[in-house]
């Protein structure tokens, strides 16, 4: 399948109330073991590909192992593959935008993008995310699913209405930049999704955590997409462990 | 003067009360044996291949091998032996050289195997025993070369005998007079043979275990000294992955 074709069956996967589920990998054998599962779409998790390889979150893991990682899943399975790539590694968004044609390079047809101050605190301003996206968008061209998240939620303890607010202001001002999908990590109540979903012209992407709401209840939502971020490595390096410890026995 | 981790993992190789690694790939397997009270780390070299898109039989770069090796060493506060299958080289000064480099980045031990890798059987007794000494010569005393063997491996086990078992005992002696720290016998399960082995080896044997294979007390009453998993723990979890992923996709 040519990079286009993966990228347009990739993008209509996300269809609000029938959400694509995305089960995080972070090598070649976690995306063989969820290929066989029937997933339709791989994507990394960066925390795991930190976790997996020695590496703390947060743009740690070096951007050479990150592309290397990602071209060596793209050249072991089929499916279209998007990667976790957090703030492109740089807040300057021309630098941004070349780290993501480097991506587009490898054979991924995706990436996540965040909004937040790697390294500092906070979000970045949002006419500066916002010229972040269009930079990477000219970079990219079409055929790449540019899925833009916003840590507002990640960030704060009280997810109130005046939060899903600025939620909303910034999925708006990232479709227009170019995104071609809005991502909010910690959204989680379906009656703030809803709205989000009515106000934002972009697939809604969510995650799934320990104790979530069960997928129907986020799919009649309207939620397009349910990744799982880093907890299937966490519990599958739990079963390792339980596993280790009894053979060691 | 503290003990080393070389130390410290070779004083693990007691003959009946063996050491037990589950073989691991990267630095979260590693941290998750570690966690589960490991004495030591030690790699497949299947597991880190399959990991990583690559086939196994020193398909995976040397320089991804290595650099992996080094992230998993400076992660743990364990002893770790890094599964180096041939030294990815059949002449003796360039394999000797390739372990040097995996000692250089704090592995206290390898695995190192006499099938010929990429080729048909083994390497002849005496090539061996030079790659093994090239190798002692290069690292020094204090490092752990777990030879292997792969007779047992290269036969079905129906065919595993006396005669075979003899052979073995002529290469551990030459591995051990080379230079050997321990000798290994993957897929070599009957009990009985491994008793005559562990009596009439000089160094510590290590037991692979399999799906199927005598349990780990029964493996120790032989005298066995390691044991370990090879590919199995990676091939486990990789179909407890597949089974949450069908579940969380479903």
């Amino acid at each position: 399948m040519s990079d286009q074709s993966k990228f347009e069956t990739f993008a209509a996967l996300h269809v609000p109330g029938d959400p694509v589920v995305l089960y995080n990998i972070w090598d070649v054998g976690s995306a063989h073991a969820v290929v066989k599962a029937g997933a339709k779409a791989l994507a990394t998790g960066s925390h795991p590909v930190a976790d997996a390889n020695g590496w703390p979150d947060g743009q740690q893991v070096p951007i050479d192992f990150a592309l290397a990682n990602a071209r060596r899943i793209v050249e072991a399975v089929e499916l279209p593959l998007t990667v976790d790539f957090e703030g492109a590694y740089s807040t300057d968004p021309e630098f941004g935008g070349r780290n993501v044609a480097l991506l587009a390079d490898t054979g991924a047809i995706g990436c996540n993008f965040e909004d937040q101050v790697i390294g500092g605190e906070g979000v970045h301003p949002l006419d500066l995310q916002v010229r972040r996206i269009e930079a990477i968008r000219r970079a990219v061209g079409d055929a790449f699913f540019i899925n833009a998240r916003t840590d507002l939620f990640l960030k704060a303890e009280s997810h109130d209405d005046a939060l899903v607010g600025q939620v909303i202001e910034r999925g708006k001002a990232f479709a227009d930049a170019g995104a071609s999908g809005f991502f909010v990590p910690r959204l989680a109540d379906p009656v703030q999704i809803e709205r989000v979903v009515r106000e934002v012209p972009l697939p809604l992407n969510v995650i799934a955590f320990p104790g979530a709401p069960p997928k129907s209840t986020w799919a009649a939502a309207g939620v397009a997409r349910i990744s799982h971020g880093p907890f299937p490595h966490r519990a599958l390096m739990a079963q390792l462990e339980e596993m280790a410890r009894a053979a060691i026995a | 003067m503290t003990t080393s981790l070389f130390e410290r993992f070779a004083a693990l190789h007691v003959s009946g009360d063996p050491l037990v690694l589950f073989n691991v790939w990267d630095v979260g397997s590693a941290g998750a044996v570690a966690k589960s009270g490991a004495r030591a780390i030690a790699t497949g070299s299947a597991s880190v291949a399959m990991a990583n898109g690559f086939g196994d039989g020193e398909q995976v770069p040397i320089d991804f091998a290595l650099a992996n090796a080094k992230r998993i060493v400076d992660a743990v506060e364990l002893p770790v032996t890094v599964d180096f299958e041939g030294a990815y080289s059949n002449d003796p000064d360039e394999g000797a050289r390739n372990i040097a480099q995996l000692a250089g980045i704090g592995a206290v031990g390898c695995n190192f195997e006499d099938q010929i890798v990429g080729g048909e059987g083994l390497h002849p007794i005496r090539n061996q025993a030079a790659r093994i000494a090239a190798a002692r010569q290069a690292v020094g005393p204090h490092f752990f070369i777990n030879c292997r063997t792969d007779l047992f491996l290269k036969a079905p086990q129906e065919t595993h005998d006396g005669a075979m078992l003899d052979e073995a005992i002529t290469r551990v002696q030459a591995y051990a007079d080379a230079g050997a720290s321990g000798f290994f016998v993957p897929m070599l399960g009957n009990l009985d043979l491994l008793g005559r082995l562990c009596a009439q080896s000089p160094i510590p044997v290590n037991f692979m275990t399999y799906p199927g294979c005598p349990s780990n007390a029964e493996v120790a009453s032989t005298g066995v000294a390691r044991i370990s998993h090879g590919p199995f723990p990676y091939l486990a979890l990789m179909g407890q992955l597949e089974e949450a992923a069908r579940a969380a996709i479903g």
